[in-house]
């Protein structure tokens, strides 16, 4: 069942408001606005040019050799081998032969701006552990234009990322997505049409931080605050239903009282927010897609998924992609199964989906890095993993389980142009990126200093010549 | 026998079985046909190309190009690959943290009782089956030092050299140094500000040097809010130049002051965190202080850490420094085996070659002071060493055998059986738990 509570509402009311647009009828109707904290970001000029001469990794599974990408209004236009690729009149060319060209990096799992540095507790604005169940709280009221993480991200590659709360909780609350650009707002760096997404816990952290707070204090009693929390969600969809036939009938109707958290959880109900769920163990990740069932909603993740290889075959089988890290391990008993082939078990099943995050502000840094242990590491067991399908583990595949692989995520025509320039081989320890696109505006030159953004809280700081880089 | 190593490697129930019958032979060997990467004080550490180890008694015998080989060697074909000395972790908490959020699996820092600091003891903690080890061990680890960590005091307590071969007695070497917090996190731990953990530390050094010249008139005039007499006793040592200073510190104007006092205590420092150490690199290097640095380090923490750079490894070397690395983070213990990634972003950011290969192999042994035995390629040495696939610092790169005091090691651990167990999902006759072991 996916009904969509406020779709319905505002359908059931078009009738008899025809004169009206649909954000005045949500108005007159008392619904909730749907957006209320809108993107305003807007791309930086981009320019028209070709990129001729780089190997290219096209994040679908692909790659070309002396390849050119022509770039126009921030898109991509053309992509293809060099000789073929038709030239834009009076464009630029850009010699980058004998470097490499990946989609912009896209990191699934960041708290950049929420956990920002420095990590002042004045500033630790993550987790709002104060009750199981904040499904109402955004993550993106939480973040901090100004962490100088999101520089040190630009300087590795990363051009779109999703900021999560964290999870103390049952529900964490809605996560946002950004493009990595620096903005005095976080509305300024919020990804265009970018689906909102909520996050969840399992296991090892809920009932630790709510045991002596009232519970849950067992796993058993996460999963009943999950339902309850989903059976909530119901109802509060089946009243608004139920205001809007009224409404309809002309009968007298009164709009239900908002709920912020349930507002979220019947949207993921039906599937306008998607659910990201971290989850260690397989087990526990086979019985949160029972409950989905039950619920009649999607798992389009699960984060930190140390177990997943254990259930790759019914993660696939349920189109759900596992975000996990290349190596780490037994930092909570929970992780404790971590294999080193876990991304490449996961992604060798048929139609399964591997994702490397990072969770870390240093590990954003460097996905292109774990992504190569990851990828070394499938073929010590005899899995032939390449680089075109190692790189998508860090583009394509985050982009699909954010709701923006029709954006970005991979080089192909039509579609945003975020894009990295490697001085190498991408999964070389000694390989930087050198240039970062995004809609096509060259926002990060490794080589020129004027092309390194530096945070406010930075700037001025040290008289030191060895700093002021994005990357530091 | 001849037998090379990609026969070796060709599958790793083939590679499990050739490790147990060498083990239980404690067999001489000859590693030939080796690039052999001495590290240390060399320049250049590829000098050695085609070279060859002879491994006798747990000791290499002799190495380089023209080396005579034992009729009774195994000899292994290293068929052009790099041969490094084993990676030395210069800290960690290695057999200290099995689990690291869980306290039933971590033992890395002792809190609540306030009397006992300096007298901890990371032998008294180690846990020699700890899985970590193993996993370790496959990625090329042979030696760590273990720390413990301080608690809910400035002291961590003394630490200790281990090798990894899972075998026998693990420790090389116990008690070389005291750790101590200094900085945000010497505030966080002793009177909530700076100048408060510096005048504990004093405090303390002065009773220990009370304690060293003379523990019965210690004992006799004890009074409250002295130094414990256990405490005084384990700190001693620092003053007598027994064991080192490990201090935690990272901000300049911190670092000048712990260079300060180690000068006015005559302590043999070691600097760790040190995220700005290079903008004192100068003093460092003249009052020839190691630096054991986190080289991923380039986030404004706390503001003593504004000025963390990844260029610090290659500023530090610049200036004539010791480096070593290690990783505050998930690096510190579980993931040790990614030292060579540290290395390689070293370099990544202007380090040489050698001197990043060197932070994670001879700058260790050096610091621990035990450079004699371990640390390089050397005749006379532990016979520690990797033979690696392809270049020891990428990413693409992997162990192909280990050897620690002249034994073969297994690279066998739970993370290569989970492997095993689960490559097949496909249901069998039996549940999985019978899979493998």
């Amino acid at each position: 069942m996916r009904l969509n509570w406020r779709l319905a509402a505002a359908t059931a009311l078009a009738a008899g408001l025809m004169a009206c647009g649909e954000d005045e009828e949500a108005r007159i109707a008392g619904l909730p606005d749907s957006d209320p904290f809108a993107s305003t970001y807007e791309p930086y000029p981009s320019g028209t040019y070709t990129l001729r001469g780089a190997t290219v990794l096209t994040g679908t599974g692909g790659k070309i050799e002396d390849a050119a990408i022509t770039v126009t209004g921030g898109r991509i236009a053309r992509i293809g081998p060099a000789d073929e690729v038709r030239p834009i009149e009076g464009a630029e060319v850009i010699d980058v032969s004998g470097k490499t060209i990946t989609p912009g990096i896209i990191d699934i799992h960041s708290h950049l701006g929420v956990y920002p540095s420095p990590g002042f507790a004045s500033m630790s604005d993550g987790n709002e552990s104060t009750a199981p169940n904040t499904a109402g709280v955004w993550a993106e009221h939480s973040v901090w234009p100004q962490d100088p993480g999101f520089t040190r991200a630009l300087a590795g590659g990363v051009t779109a990322l999703q900021i999560l709360p964290g999870s103390a909780n049952l529900f964490g609350g809605r996560s946002v997505t950004l493009k990595n650009v620096p903005a005095r707002t976080v509305q300024d760096m919020k990804f265009p049409g970018a689906p909102y997404g909520m996050k969840m816990a399992c296991g090892e952290n809920p009932k630790r931080v709510y045991g002596d707070q009232g519970g849950p204090s067992t796993r058993m009693g996460n999963f009943r605050g999950y339902r309850e929390g989903w059976i909530g969600a119901q109802e509060y969809a089946d009243d608004w239903k139920e205001y809007a036939r009224k409404r309809e009938a002309g009968e007298p109707a009164e709009p239900p009282t908002r709920d912020l958290a349930k507002e979220t959880l019947a949207a993921a109900l039906d599937g306008e927010i998607l659910v990201h769920m971290h989850c260690y163990r397989g087990d526990e990740m086979a019985q949160v897609l029972d409950m989905a069932e039950e619920f009649g909603y999607e798992v389009t993740a699960f984060h930190h998924g140390i177990e997943a290889y254990k259930v790759a075959d019914i993660l696939a089988e349920n189109d759900v992609c596992a975000a996990v890290w290349s190596d780490w391990w037994g930092f909570k008993l929970e992780a404790y199964d971590a294999v080193p082939a876990n991304a490449a078990l996961v992604a060798a099943q048929p139609g399964g989906c591997a994702i490397i995050h990072s969770d870390s502000a240093l590990g954003i840094q460097r996905l292109n890095q774990e992504a190569a242990k990851a990828m070394r590491d499938g073929r010590a067991i005899g899995l032939d993993i390449r680089p075109e399908q190692a790189i998508t583990w860090i583009t394509a595949n985050p982009a699909k389980a954010m709701g923006i692989l029709d954006q970005t995520g991979t080089v192909e025509t039509g579609k945003m142009a975020d894009l990295v320039v490697w001085d190498g081989d991408p999964f070389s320890v000694y390989s930087k990126a050198e240039r970062v696109y995004i809609d096509g505006a060259l926002l990060y030159d490794a080589e020129d200093p004027a092309l390194s953004p530096r945070t406010d809280f930075e700037i001025a700081q040290q008289d030191n010549t060895l700093l002021g880089g994005a990357g530091q | 026998m001849k037998r090379t190593l990609l026969a070796a490697a060709a599958s790793c129930a083939a590679l499990s079985v050739a490790t147990l019958s060498s083990a239980a032979l404690a067999q001489t060997y000859a590693v030939t046909n080796a690039r052999l990467l001495v590290t240390g004080e060399a320049d250049d550490p590829g000098m050695i190309r085609g070279g060859t180890v002879v491994i006798e008694d747990g000791v290499i015998t002799a190495i380089g190009r023209d080396v005579r080989v034992p009729s009774s060697a195994e000899i292994i074909d290293a068929e052009g690959r790099a041969v490094t000395p084993g990676l030395f972790a210069a800290l960690s908490g290695v057999g200290l943290e099995e689990i690291g959020l869980n306290r039933e699996g971590n033992d890395r820092s002792a809190r609540g009782e306030g009397a006992l600091s300096a007298s901890l003891d990371a032998a008294d903690g180690f846990y020699a089956d700890s899985s970590v080890i193993p996993v370790s061990r496959a990625g090329g680890v042979t030696r760590a030092y273990v720390a413990p960590d301080p608690g809910s005091d400035l002291f961590g307590g003394c630490g200790m050299v281990v090798d990894l071969s899972g075998a026998g007695d693990p420790i090389t070497e116990r008690c070389l140094a005291q750790t101590v917090s200094l900085g945000y996190s010497g505030a966080s731990r002793a009177g909530d500000s700076r100048p408060a953990a510096m005048a504990r530390l004093r405090r303390a050094l002065e009773d220990a040097a009370l304690y060293a010249e003379d523990p019965e008139r210690y004992r006799e005039t004890y009074e409250e809010g002295r130094l414990p007499l256990t405490d005084a006793r384990a700190l001693a040592p620092v003053l007598t130049g027994e064991q080192k200073l490990l201090a935690e510190v990272h901000g300049a104007s911190d670092i000048r002051r712990v260079l300060d006092l180690a000068r006015r205590y005559d302590i043999d420092l070691v600097l760790f965190g040190a995220t700005e150490a290079y903008r004192v690199a100068g003093r460092i290097a003249e009052q020839d202080v190691p630096v054991i640095l986190f080289p991923l380090a380039n986030l404004p923490d706390r503001f003593e850490q504004l000025g963390a750079t990844l260029n610090a490894a290659a500023a530090l070397e610049e200036a004539g420094v010791t480096v070593a690395f290690y990783d505050n983070d998930i690096g510190y213990t579980h993931n040790v085996r990614a030292l060579p990634q540290l290395a390689g972003n070293a370099v990544a950011n202007g380090m040489s070659y050698g001197a990043a290969l060197s932070a994670i192999t001879a700058n260790p042994a050096i610091i621990w002071g035990l450079s004699d035995e371990l640390g390089t390629l050397a005749a006379g040495k532990k016979a520690d060493l990797v033979i690696w696939s392809g270049d020891p610092l990428e990413l693409m790169s992997a162990p192909e055998a280990v050897f620690i005091d002249g034994e073969r090691a297994s690279l066998e651990n739970r993370q290569t059986a989970l492997t095993r167990r689960y490559r097949d999902l496909q249901r069998g006759d039996k549940p999985f738990a019978y899979r493998g072991d």
